[in-house]
């Protein structure tokens, strides 16, 4: 086993580090649907889409910052920036047009609904980007690498996913509970969740809340894309695979779990890249494996809690 | 304050109110008493605007509120508190009861100043202020659910089913609670609904009596239940 390690250390090292990288992605992408499915009931596929549109506008708006002049360092604004628009305009039009028409319909007809708006914006994307990869990665060169300790070796890895990408999912994670337990529009999201007749009877406007809601968790998927950008070329299907894993880390964390889809989002983004490492015939299956195994014991969810209403 | 005018709910194709006419004066206490099914919870989630109607009106104070979004009926002052009390579990119960409030936009000073009228009114909800509303008892959850439709329910508080489940000693707490409130807020109408109308008898001065969602009897008529 010591021998295992001397000889894999420096390799488990960059599996964990590239894990941390991708969990941070992950889980702007997952708290966001899960944010959006507690408040409007309906389970948005087209979240993915918002993923990859937010990466591609991160990588134009990119390109035309550099194209403009500016300064190598507003490339990192610039992905905020993309994110924010694509949330801002996206998120109020579909929810206005298309989610607002069924949310008293069966969750088949609303699955089916969001499955089709997934497969229009997967085309017009590429319609707009067409196929060919698209890159972007000056944020990336831009930080350059930091030397991570890991026992004995030391691995070199770039400032931008392993402390960036982190400290965003940290911020994301810390605003966000003190954003709902704190605020007054936080607490009437949360009640809105708990129970959506009890808060209109309070005088909760909840139609407003879906629409500030599924704005908010547009803005996040659109941010996990364009934070992904500078990471990996960009090619159809991002926002496929993407919604895939996030829908995993939803149901292993438990519905409504902020805190849980941040540990759950590290354990499959870190069981993945482990298995792309040593096991790279496993990697898609991992966190089905994962998520799987934690159903089987636990139905609610790692986190979860077994709802009781009753007096 | 509040009236219910040939009101006809259906719920999935099914009548669940046919032709329901209630009035809730200013200042009165109403009983609406059914089985379970009869279509009390219908009816009061009718006068709160949760529901689509078929047909008739619902008017607060004298004017036609059935089109006014559920969410108005808040800021019109009617309070409710449904079947089942339905607390925000994770909030505590002071922010519970602050939430209606705060959602109106209530000056700091005026929401003050209710809550300590609930406070006085429910002395047990002071001690609970901090605790949270998931790890409350049965009992102790009714009387936040009544805390919380009296913040904004200035003018009229809908109770769903409140004794539903209560410990004999508790139904008599309750029942003690709406005397004192009908005493401090006389300008407050209160409507309960039940399915034993011996419980009400002594705080009511008008009872309804639903049965298959029609007003089988209304009025002084059935007073004494």
């Amino acid at each position: 086993m010591g021998n295992w390690f001397t000889e894999n250390g420096p390799l488990l090292g960059l599996a964990l580090l590239d894990g941390i990288a991708s969990a941070a992605l992950i889980f702007m992408v997952a708290v966001g649907l899960n944010l959006v499915f507690g408040v409007l009931r309906v389970l948005n596929v087209a979240h993915g889409s918002l993923f990859a549109i937010g990466a591609y506008a991160a990588a134009s708006v990119g390109f035309f910052a550099a194209s403009a002049g500016l300064p190598a360092w507003a490339s990192l604004p610039a992905l905020l920036f993309a994110a924010m628009l694509v949330g801002l305009v996206l998120g109020p039009l579909i929810e206005r047009l298309l989610l607002r028409r069924i949310y008293d319909e069966e969750p088949v007809l609303q699955l089916l609904v969001t499955f089709a708006l997934f497969m229009i914006l997967e085309d017009a994307q590429k319609l707009v980007w067409g196929v060919q990869p698209v890159s972007f990665s000056t944020p990336v060169s831009l930080m350059g690498t930091v030397d991570v300790p890991f026992g004995t070796d030391v691995i070199p890895y770039n400032t931008y996913q392993v402390i960036l990408l982190p400290a965003v999912a940290v911020v994301t994670l810390v605003g966000l509970a003190i954003f709902l337990r704190r605020t007054l529009t936080g607490r009437v999201i949360l009640a809105v969740t708990m129970d959506r007749e009890a808060a209109t009877a309070m005088g909760i406007d909840a139609r407003k809340v879906f629409l500030l809601t599924f704005t908010f968790g547009a803005m996040l998927a659109a941010l996990g894309g364009a934070l992904s950008t500078p990471t990996s070329s960009l090619v159809p299907g991002i926002g496929a695979s993407t919604i895939v894993l996030s829908f995993a880390v939803v149901a292993t964390a438990g519905l409504g779990q902020i805190e849980g889809a941040a540990l759950t989002a590290l354990m499959i983004g870190i069981g993945r890249s482990i298995a792309v490492t040593f096991y790279p015939e496993l990697e898609v299956v991992v966190p089905y494996i994962i998520m799987v195994a934690v159903l089987l014991v636990r139905p609610q969810g790692l986190f979860g809690v077994v709802e009781t209403r009753r007096v | 304050m509040l009236e219910l005018q040939s009101v006809v709910v259906d719920i999935a194709g099914a009548p669940v109110l046919r032709d329901v006419s209630l009035t809730l004066p200013r200042g009165g206490c109403v009983a609406l008493i059914g089985r379970n099914g009869a279509g009390k919870t219908t009816a009061l989630r009718a006068m709160m605007g949760l529901l689509p109607l078929r047909g008739g009106r619902v008017l607060i104070e004298g004017k036609d509120a059935t089109a006014v979004p559920a969410h108005h009926r808040a800021r019109l002052g009617v309070g409710y508190a449904p079947e089942e009390r339905r607390l925000f579990g994770v909030f505590t119960v002071r922010q519970n009861l602050l939430l209606p409030a705060e959602v109106l936009g209530l000056a700091k000073s005026e929401i003050g100043r209710r809550l300590d009228a609930i406070f006085t009114l429910l002395p047990e909800l002071a001690t609970l202020a901090d605790r949270r509303a998931a790890g409350l008892s049965g009992g102790q959850g009714k009387m936040v659910a009544l805390g919380r439709a009296l913040m904004v329910g200035t003018r009229a508080v809908l109770l769903d089913e409140p004794f539903q489940g209560l410990a004999p000693v508790l139904a008599q707490r309750y029942a003690a609670a709406l005397r004192e409130l009908q005493a401090s807020f006389p300008d407050v109408a209160l409507l309960v609904t039940e399915s034993n109308p011996q419980l009400l008898t002594s705080l009511v001065d008008t009872t309804y009596v639903i049965e298959r969602g029609e007003i089988t009897q209304d009025g002084a008529f059935a007073a004494q239940g």
